[in-house]
């Protein structure tokens, strides 16, 4: 099984690289197909809190994508109520067995500060986004204040 | 004695031929028609149906002459040939012009970067590629491979990025591309690939490279016997649907490729199955309609059926004594089992007017007032018009259904005749012909009103619904004369044919859009 040996080597290199934007990275003590993390955006209006992740990997991994969802309920278009996310790179489509995780997290990262409206998992969001952006951003301040976990303090 | 007779009457004879040749042949317009089906039949079709051991015959002598002229491997020239419809001119063509372009589009190459283009010339690494094989995606233990490289005593090894274990240079197999990864993750990546039906499309594994898996090192690393079937099962199909002149019969388990060089939207018939389809876009044949526009209708059918099945109920009321009415067999005449009373099931009009040209039930007249009533109006007569094409749609179809049943109907009665002696067996066969051109006419008949539905109004679509009404007045004929096949006489039955199948051709040849392109 390829899995553990890989996915042990990724936690390691993600976890020396220190970013600043994903942090808290750990596997569940009994299960290595099973991490989380946070996230810390850096755009507004996401950037005055932090968004819990949970990564799931197949035990088929890396042959198979990984799977991302929210525990942190956040305000955005690509991101639906139940933590959801439609990320292209971890589509199976899309994916690449050499893709590695800290690849899916920026590109998770870039998805979270710029959302894209034209790919939407919620339309009444992405109609907002684009038709009012004030309110959309007030809502999605509102929102972060009163769901999002605490920024770390560095 | 007898054979100066016999003499005498040959000779008689070829005097007479030779008279009604000089005397019947002055014109010669009918003759052009009669040589040349593709003129004289609108729906004239070349094809061939053939086995999957023909097609895989065909295909790989396009790949062996694409071998020949450019020297490369047969897996390569598969890739080429499949990106290019399988015409090998063009092949060669974008070969003599740009290898290297040929080969970055084709997906065997990644794409050339502004140092590759400056330091050396392009092509000729291209043809080199090209002439690899198997063998050459083995990594070159040359490579330099500074960071993930660690000596041993006996061998260099490496790190794979895919399942991040070190193991021997030689375990290693990369594409063009240079991105390099050990066997075994090869082979689990394949055979996870073919498993979601995945075949000659499968990438590198690398993040964001493109470049494709020739069949050669697939087919080296995989090696358990179902895999490779599939495998193989998957890139005919990839090849077959790549190549313009052949189609999968879309009978149920027919193994069958049709192939034909005109493209076009017309009937091909599976020769093992008899399965009949669109040429062009494998769907039910469906001229005088284009492959688009059925399309649409479809879709809108599928949408609205429901709704039209609930305005359209299955019974009408006689027009005269209005008893209710179910209708079960082909024709639009009815007769009142009732009253007596002859009327059309279309229109619920008097039959009397649907003798000639006063058949006009086909016909859908538009209200001329539209523009000046409101949009709910308008609504309704948008519905209305829809419905008035989709129930003869539907009513045609139905009555191609029940086809079966008045086949069946027409044995029974040839077998009661033979029974009490009127005629034989073979004397009634014309009946069957009959019915197989009634159930032809009818099926180019339900195909007309899609047709007409997406025209606009104007005398075009004036004259088509003419020769529509036309070519219905002429089927209901013809179908009331095959339910009273014993009141009417074989002549008069044949003649009602010829006129049908004139009426048909006509229509097609006047509306259906591909005739006269090719």
């Amino acid at each position: 099984m390829t899995a553990p040996r890989r996915l042990r080597k990724e936690l390691v290199d993600l976890q020396e690289s220190s970013l600043k934007s994903f942090r808290d990275i750990k596997a569940d003590d009994d299960n290595l197909l099973r991490w989380t993390g946070l996230i810390v955006p850096d755009n507004p209006p996401y950037n005055k809190g932090a968004f819990r992740i949970e990564i799931n990997f197949p035990a088929e991994y890396p042959f198979k994508p990984p799977k991302i969802s929210f525990k942190t309920k956040i305000y955005h278009p690509n991101i639906d109520e139940k933590g959801q996310v439609c990320l292209p790179i971890i589509s199976t489509e899309n994916w690449k067995p050499a893709t590695r995780t800290d690849q899916v997290v920026q590109a998770l990262i870039a998805l979270i500060n710029d959302p894209e409206p034209e790919h939407p998992l919620r339309a009444e969001l992405a109609e907002e986004f684009l038709k009012d952006k004030k309110k959309f951003v007030k809502n999605a301040e509102d929102y972060t204040r009163k769901h999002s976990e605490k920024r770390p303090a560095d | 004695m007898d054979s100066d007779i016999e003499m005498e009457l040959e000779s008689d004879n070829d005097g007479e031929f030779d008279d009604d040749y000089d005397y019947y042949n002055t014109g010669e317009d009918c003759d052009v028609e009669r040589l040349d089906p593709k003129r004289a039949d609108p729906e004239y079709f070349e094809y061939d149906c053939l086995t999957v051991e023909d097609i895989e015959k065909l295909l790989n002598e396009l790949v062996e002459k694409l071998n020949t002229i450019l020297q490369i491997t047969p897996s390569l020239a598969k890739v080429l040939l499949l990106e290019h419809q399988w015409n090998n001119a063009a092949v060669v063509e974008k070969y003599r012009q740009d290898a290297n372009a040929l080969l970055v589009t084709a997906r065997i190459k990644p794409p050339t970067t502004a140092a590759d283009a400056a330091s050396a010339s392009t092509s000729a690494a291209a043809a080199q590629l090209l002439r690899m094989g198997s063998t050459g995606y083995r990594t070159a233990t040359t490579l330099s491979t500074s960071s993930s490289t660690h000596t041993t005593s006996q061998q260099q090894r490496r790190m794979c990025p895919v399942c991040a274990s070190s193991q021997p240079n030689d375990k290693f197999y990369s594409l063009a591309c240079g991105h390099s990864f050990c066997k075994d993750c090869w082979t689990i990546y394949f055979e996870t690939q073919i498993f979601q039906g995945i075949s000659i499309q499968i990438g590198c594994m690398a993040q964001q490279c493109n470049v494709r898996v020739p069949e050669d090192l697939v087919l080296t690393l995989v090696t358990r016997p179902v895999m490779r079937d599939k495998y193989q099962q998957f890139a005919f199909k990839d090849y077959v649907k790549s190549h313009p002149e052949l189609r999968f019969c879309p009978g149920p388990n027919c193994q069958i490729i049709v192939q034909s060089s005109e493209i076009s939207a017309k009937r091909a018939i599976c020769k093992v199955c008899h399965t009949g389809f669109c040429f062009k876009c494998g769907m039910d044949y469906h001229a005088p309609t284009d492959c688009q526009i059925i399309r649409k209708w479809l879709t809108k059918c599928a949408d609205d059926s429901e709704t039209a099945n609930y305005i359209s109920a299955h019974t009408k009321d006689c027009p005269k004594c209005h008893i209710c009415i179910e209708k079960n067999g082909g024709c639009n005449h009815m007769q009142c089992f009732n009253c007596k009373h002859d009327f059309c099931w279309m229109c619920l009009g008097d039959w009397k007017t649907h003798g000639s040209e006063y058949y006009e039930c086909s016909r859908y007249k538009d209200n001329p007032n539209i523009a000046n009533e409101s949009v709910h109006v308008q609504a309704r007569e948008a519905l209305k018009k829809y419905l008035h094409y989709y129930e003869r749609w539907e009513n045609h179809s139905k009555s191609l259904k029940l086809e079966q049943q008045t086949i069946d109907r027409l044995r029974q009665r040839i077998n009661a005749k033979v029974m009490n002696g009127s005629g034989t067996w073979i004397d009634w066969q014309y009946l069957f012909n009959a019915a197989a051109l009634l159930a032809k006419c009818r099926y180019t008949l339900q195909y007309t009103y899609p047709y007409a539905y997406y025209m606009e109004a104007g005398s075009r679509k004036n004259l088509f619904e003419y020769q529509q009404a036309q070519l219905e007045a002429e089927i209901e004929n013809l179908s009331w004369k095959i339910e009273r096949a014993e009141t009417t006489d074989r002549a008069a039955l044949e003649n009602q044919m010829d006129i049908a199948e004139k009426r048909r051709t006509t229509l097609l040849k006047d509306f259906f859009p591909i005739i006269g392109k090719t």
